[in-house]
């Protein structure tokens, strides 16, 4: 079905510059200028959260520059849309620098604010002619064809608009589309699988800057006249009136919104004076009504209300038809295909109690063996075996080995106050390799904060956090998950609207490379296949098979919470911090939970884990640490720890 | 430049930065209640200094009109919910109107500046509410953004009503005092004096009304936890419309006072509420002092830059906004999700 | 759903697409209606109400749009009716900078354009275009020579910081040259400031025996308060910009005293029974005040009127040579126009001819003074 559309696109962009008459010519053309803006409003409000009342600034720089560089210097056209994409980018990077730390309404009103002062200056810089505007703009033209019919000149418009949707849907289609959709609301997760949050959306920023400069330079040529009025406030209203009525959700929602408003402007401007015989007085009151009605009542736009009637999606075509060859063969047996026999109210005396060999001891737990030395290992791996040096990922979604023992975290007199709140108050105690440490205690204890002091999320106050022998306190999120931290939240942070492959491939943001140009022009396709092969992987492993295309938000809060699992172990972390993974799980999930992370243990990795299933904890963990008011007060093996006075008194309030 | 002209530069300085101030307490007032960036709130000023205008010259303005109308609509809608609404309804918006209009029509001919004034704030004012009832209510759960999108709408909506009944010329409002006095070489109005004693007559009165009344408590209570609030059994609606209701008298207000200073036409209200609203955004739309602070910062910057370069008036006041946002950012802290 | 709008819209547009001759002459006027030009909008829209509604007894339908004073909307404006109203000739625009943008399009498309603004070009290059209101430079002699009889040596300019300002201070170095007069300050502000109290007070530091306004419309009454609040006492000239009931209205008792010039119809009625552009004036402004009351009378209905009456010249002699909606006809319609000779308007007498597309001499400047509240010719 959406090929069909597509195709009858495709149709009218080229039949229109034939078969319409020249009024609906002009017409046509500035709602193909419209919908470049649009787009990048899309990009920039729809899908990264931010917003701009200041769009039409950019139109405006791009259409001066080659005003002035074709009409009064003689440039070729070419070099006014270099010179105008340079100026308007630069411009945008510096906003985006000063506006990077703003929240959704400030970053809006700023905008307001530059567009005034550009508006203002437009009009006032007396080498730009004011409000008399500047005429006889030469027609776009290479080399002897030029562009003056304005039939061309729509063909033109909607080429380039038909081209900058390509590179917008190849680039929301990939990992840098993925990370740009954290950006709306989910920006702490994005930065907790290594995304670097406030340089995306700078740069988001200047992708739409940039489309709504393609779109001012087409205007000049176009129109042939230019004066400050189309920069103004109003159009950059206009802008975000078409994306808001069209639906910022979806690019389409940009043509679409386009099309409506400018066609009922242009109908309003024509009939509403001949009906009520007064020209100039009702138009933008009307459509300005029509605007706020189509506000409260249709808040996501017209477009969701037309694609109800089309057919449902056919499974995602970017996940490869043929995965490349995982040494994964066969996933770990599951309890959920073998339910014990016992009760599980008396841990099971199999399970061991000392963390097993790690190391070259793989082969003893049955489940898929990484062997050594496989061709094709990425660049830069080291093995572990040399004491203190980095471990690297072979690139099969395998952690590779610590030294079984390894410390990977230690916190050393770690102390944190909120305006005289001790959340953590001198805690001590470090993870190894091959091992899983409980944090338990109860409800603000200052379990989390932990979590956010160790993942970069909150500055440190004092004392020192390492991380894998290094000083880790003041490291960003990304910067610790670089390192090789994953961790989950305690209150869920997914893209409910995305699918499950898709939330977990997030967490393989880090192994990519491939930057914004190379998915605006589709060249990723090739590493996309691997980053998503290693998601569906982890989704596999991990019994989300069946639901990959499931949107995230659709799932029980208990899968939720084993998607962000499965997110955090495409990082190919060496420690991984779990905060209460288990919640909302029933138990052969919980079983099948456990098993993994028993296996992950056995491989090398390091779980440090906040639980309140005490039942979980304590058949699960080689040690425990028990927290209350922010002190550490009890630390050993479960049994240890469970027969505990201090404990006890702790969770049950003295009782003697 | 000699003191003089530097003293009457302040003067004027001051007087316009107490008018944004004004504004800018209507802003905070409404967006701490119901998160609504008011920008509308300036066109509702051009309303005040239309309407007196008009009453002024003996005629009735189109503003009346549109406020029995709003309101008849109000009233229906009220008188089907029933019940106490359909009671508190027939006094606001039936009594009321009818009451108004009939002072109106008996007295406008009279041209009596101060029941012109009066009656002026009267018309005015209901608008707010009203605003609030048909515009922001309906959404009054979405984002600060999907509201200041629809703010924006409502400004092109109020501008196009405003063309409609007053046409485009511009209008004075009548001063309330023609005097002025000599202070050394300076020359100062009685009418900004007036300005500044409404301004702070005003101040003060607002922080007596948020102090010692339950209603102005019951507004403070909202705007510091609007959850909370309603836990304890205030009025969301009741509080949005009352917040709504002192943003536009203060709107009136500013607009008769600032009206008799310099003629106004239906499109310059919105530039005077940006100002505002520049003041506003200095006290990081939270801090009443530094929106305070804020707002005679743009009144004395913007005079003393019309001396200088008053084609580059607009651009130094609003680029202005920039840097300050930027302090604000650096003082907080690393990404924060926004749910 | 884009493709079905497509279709739709060509389909309607099928449906509306005219034959290349029409039955009817089509003028499309381009005025201020809203904006900040709104109020003189309001006197050229004016006279249309009484245009005639057939010309050579071909019936003439008038089409008028708004440009919201802004250039941008007119240039969109013109180009709809060229292409899809297929109009024959322009009334208007009203605005000088939409003049500028509208002119290069009636020129290419061969549309005879009728500026009515004071805009500069040249008809050798722009063989379509012409103006029936007074230049600048013709009014400001006026008000110069009135000056120069008065004795003032030091003048101050305060004026518009856009095209208009610009030209009117140009005139006025034109004339103060000429007439030996030094200009001690040039100040300017924006039409839409809503205070000029630093400019004021930036001339009157300069102390000029009297001041010259490059402004128009309401916004011109600002300075004039000012001043007259600072307590300045020397002469106000304006220009005919000015002229407008609405000036008084928002300058009240410091618009007193002001002097401008004006065309002759704003004051009809005290023009000499020698003047030959009386009796057209006053017989179009016994209509236009019937209608509109006794203060509407402004000159700007009167550049209307004007260009209705160089078309009525015109057109008959047009009409011989093509039907109306073809190239010929407004070929021949410029043509005509081009030979207008001593056609009595109401905003003075017109004489073109191929390098002079105005045609109008110094009786279309008449001095004027706020006297009492209301315009008055100073004898």
């Amino acid at each position: 079905m959406r090929r069909w559309f597509v195709l009858i696109v495709i149709v009218a962009i080229v039949a229109a510059p034939v078969l319409l008459p020249e009024f609906y010519v002009t017409l046509f053309g500035y709602v193909g200028l419209a919908t470049l803006v649009a787009l990048g409003l899309v990009l920039l409000t729809g899908v990264s959260g931010q917003t701009s009342f200041g769009q039409a600034t950019f139109v405006g720089i791009a259409a001066y520059s080659t005003t002035l560089l074709t009409r009064f210097e003689g440039a070729p056209p070419v070099v006014g849309l270099a010179v105008g994409l340079i100026l308007t980018g630069t411009i945008a990077w510096l906003l985006g620098l000063i506006t990077a730390r703003l929240s959704g309404h400030f970053l809006a009103l700023v905008s307001v604010a530059w567009g005034i002062s550009f508006f203002s200056l437009f009009g006032t810089l007396p080498a730009l002619h004011g409000f008399n505007g500047i005429g006889d703009i030469p027609p776009l033209r290479i080399g002897s064809l030029s562009a003056a019919n304005p039939r061309v000149n729509l063909g033109v418009i909607w080429v380039t608009a038909a081209i900058v949707m390509a590179i917008s849907a190849n680039l929301l289609d990939s990992r840098v589309g993925r990370a740009i959709r954290t950006l709306n609301g989910a920006r702490l997760m994005g930065e907790s699988v290594g995304i670097d949050t406030v340089r995306l959306s700078r740069s988001v920023f200047v992708i739409a800057a940039l489309y709504a400069g393609i779109a001012g330079f087409l205007f000049a040529h176009f129109q042939r006249f230019i004066n400050p009025t189309p920069f103004n406030l109003g159009a950059s209203i206009d802008y975000l009136f078409m994306v808001i009525i069209g639906g910022s959700e979806s690019l389409w929602g940009a043509p679409l919104g386009a099309t409506l408003v400018v066609v009922l402007r242009d109908q309003f401007n024509d009939w509403i004076p001949r009906l009520t015989g007064r020209a100039g007085d009702f138009e933008a009151l009307v459509f300005s009504l029509v605007v706020i009605l189509l506000l409260q009542r249709v808040p996501s736009g017209l477009l969701p209300l037309l694609t109800r009637f089309a057919p449902p999606r056919r499974p995602s075509a970017a996940l490869p038809r043929h995965p490349p060859a995982s040494p994964l063969r066969h996933p770990p047996a599951s309890p959920l295909r073998h339910p014990p026999a016992t009760p599980r109210r008396h841990p099971p005396a199999a399970f061991p109690r000392h963390p097993p060999a790690c190391p070259g001891d793989l082969s003893r737990q049955g489940a898929g063996v990484d062997p050594p030395d496989e061709p094709g290992d990425d660049v830069g791996a080291v093995r572990g075996d040399g004491g203190g040096a980095m471990p690297v990922d072979g690139g099969r979604g395998i952690p590779t080995l610590a030294k079984w023992g390894k410390e990977l975290l230690s916190l050393e007199g770690v102390s944190r106050n909120f305006a005289g709140l001790a959340a953590a108050r001198d805690v001590n105690f470090n993870v190894h390799a091959c091992e899983i440490v409980a944090l338990i205690g109860p409800n603000g204890a200052g379990k989390t904060t932990l979590f956010n002091l160790i993942s970069g999320v909150l500055p440190p106050g004092s004392g020192t956090i390492r991380l894998f022998g290094q000083p880790g306190g003041n490291l960003a999120p990304r910067q610790v998950a670089a390192l090789g931290v994953a961790r989950t939240f305690q209150h869920v942070k997914l893209l409910p609207a995305r699918g499950v492959l898709e939330n977990i491939a997030l967490g393989t943001h880090l192994s990519g490379r491939a930057g914004l140009w190379r998915a605006m022009l589709r060249l990723d396709r090739a590493e996309e296949a691997t980053l998503l092969a290693t998601a569906r992987e982890q989704a596999i492993r991990l019994g989300l098979g069946h639901v990959l295309d499931m949107p995230a938000g659709d799932l029980p809060l208990g899968q939720q919470r084993v998607v962000e699992i499965a997110r955090a172990l495409c990082l190919r972390p060496r420690l991984l911090l779990l905060d209460e993974p288990a919640a909302g799980l029933r138990l052969p999930e919980k079983q099948h939970l456990a098993a993994l992370l028993r296996q992950l243990r056995a491989e090398g990795m390091g779980v440090l884990l906040v639980e309140h299933d005490m039942d979980f904890v304590m058949q699960l963990a080689d040690r425990v640490i028990v927290m209350d008011f922010g002190q550490k007060i009890a630390e050993g093996p479960p049994d240890q720890v469970r027969s505990d006075p201090a404990v006890r008194e702790a969770y049950l309030g003295g009782v003697t | 430049m000699d003191l003089f002209v530097f003293l009457a530069l302040l003067q004027d300085g001051i007087t316009t930065g107490a008018i944004y101030l004004l504004l800018a307490i209507g802003l905070l007032i409404v967006f701490s209640v119901t998160r609504v960036i008011f920008v509308p709130q300036g066109d509702l000023l051009a309303f005040g200094t239309l309407t007196v205008a008009s009453l002024q010259s003996g005629h009735l303005p189109g503003t009346l009109w549109l406020l029995d109308g709003v309101a008849a609509v109000a009233l229906v809608v009220s008188l089907c919910r029933g019940g106490r609404a359909a009671v508190m309804g027939v006094l606001a918006w039936g009594v009321f109107p009818l009451v108004l209009t009939l002072a109106a029509v008996l007295l406008a001919p009279y041209q009596v500046p101060a029941i012109s004034i009066l009656l002026a704030l009267a018309i005015v004012t209901p608008m707010g509410p009203l605003i609030w009832r048909f515009a922001f209510r309906p959404v009054a759960g979405a984002s600060v953004l999907a509201l200041l999108i629809l703010a924006m709408a409502l400004h092109f909506v109020l501008i196009g009503a405003g063309l409609v009944f007053f046409g485009p010329e511009e209008a004075s409002a009548p001063a309330l005092t023609e005097a002025s006095f000599d202070l050394g070489t300076l020359n100062v109005s009685d009418q900004s004096l007036a300005v500044l004693l409404c301004c702070a007559a005003l101040v003060s009165g607002l922080r007596w009304f948020f102090g010692a009344t339950i209603h102005g408590k019951a507004l403070r209570a909202t705007a510091s936890d609007r959850i909370g609030a309603r836990l304890v059994g205030i009025d969301a609606a009741a509080t949005g419309a009352l917040a709504f209701g002192l943003a536009s008298f203060i709107a009136a207000l500013a607009g008769v006072l600032i009206g008799a200073v310099t003629p106004l036409s239906y499109d310059a209200g919105f530039d005077i509420g940006l100002k505002g609203f520049v003041a506003a955004i200095m006290g990081g739309l939270v801090s009443y002092p530094m929106a305070a602070a804020g707002a005679v910062l743009v009144g004395v910057l913007e005079s003393l830059v019309s001396f200088w370069a008053s084609a580059y008036r607009e651009v130094i006041v609003f680029t202005l906004l920039i840097p300050v946002l930027v302090w604000l950012s650096l003082r907080s802290g690393s990404p924060e999700d926004r749910a | 759903m884009r493709a079905r709008l497509f279709a739709a819209a060509a389909a309607v547009a099928f449906l509306g697409v005219s034959a290349e001759a029409q039955a009817q002459i089509k003028l499309g006027a381009i005025l201020s209606i809203s904006g900040p030009g709104a109020a003189m909008g309001v006197g050229y829209k004016g006279a249309f109400d009484f245009f005639p509604k057939e010309i050579g007894g071909v019936p003439v339908e008038y089409i008028v749009r708004d440009d919201a004073t802004d250039a941008n909307v007119g240039f969109t404006a013109a180009q709809r009716m060229i292409s899809e109203d297929h109009i024959d000739a322009f009334i208007g625009p009203s605005l000088t900078a939409t003049d500028a943008a509208v002119a290069p399009l009636a020129n290419q498309a061969h549309v005879p354009m009728l500026a009515m603004a004071p805009y500069e070009y040249d008809p050798a290059k722009q063989p379509y275009t012409f103006s029936d209101a007074q230049p600048l430079s013709l009014m400001m002699a006026a008000v110069f020579k009135y000056m120069q009889a008065h004795g003032v040596k030091q003048i101050g300019y305060i004026g518009f910081s856009d095209g208009w300002g610009d030209q009117v201070l140009a005139a006025t170095k034109q004339w103060s040259q000429t007439d030996g007069m030094t200009i001690l300050a040039d100040e300017r502000y924006a039409r839409t400031d809503t205070s000029a109290e630093a400019q004021v007070l930036k001339l009157m530091s300069v102390h000029p025996e009297a001041i010259v306004m490059g402004t128009s419309a309401t916004p011109a009454a600002l300075p004039v308060v000012a001043l007259r609040h600072r307590g300045f006492k020397g002469g106000l000239y304006g220009n005919h910009g000015i002229v407008s009931p609405a000036f008084i209205k928002v300058g009240g008792a410091a618009a007193e005293g002001v002097i401008a010039v004006t065309s002759p119809v704003v004051v009809y009625d005290q023009l000499p029974d020698s003047n030959v552009v009386k009796p057209v004036a006053a017989a179009f402004m016994a209509d236009y005040t019937k209608q509109f009351g006794p203060q509407s009378i402004n000159p700007f209905a009167g550049y209307s009127y004007d260009a209705m009456l160089l078309l009525k010249n015109a057109i008959p002699i047009a009409l011989k040579a093509g039907k109306p909606g073809t190239e010929e006809f407004r070929v021949a319609l410029r043509d005509a126009l081009e030979k207008t000779h001593e056609l009595v308007g109401v905003s003075g007498v017109y004489d073109m001819s191929p390098t002079n597309h105005n045609g109008q001499d110094a009786r279309a400047a008449v001095l004027v003074e706020v006297k009492d509240g209301a315009w008055r010719a100073i004898q």
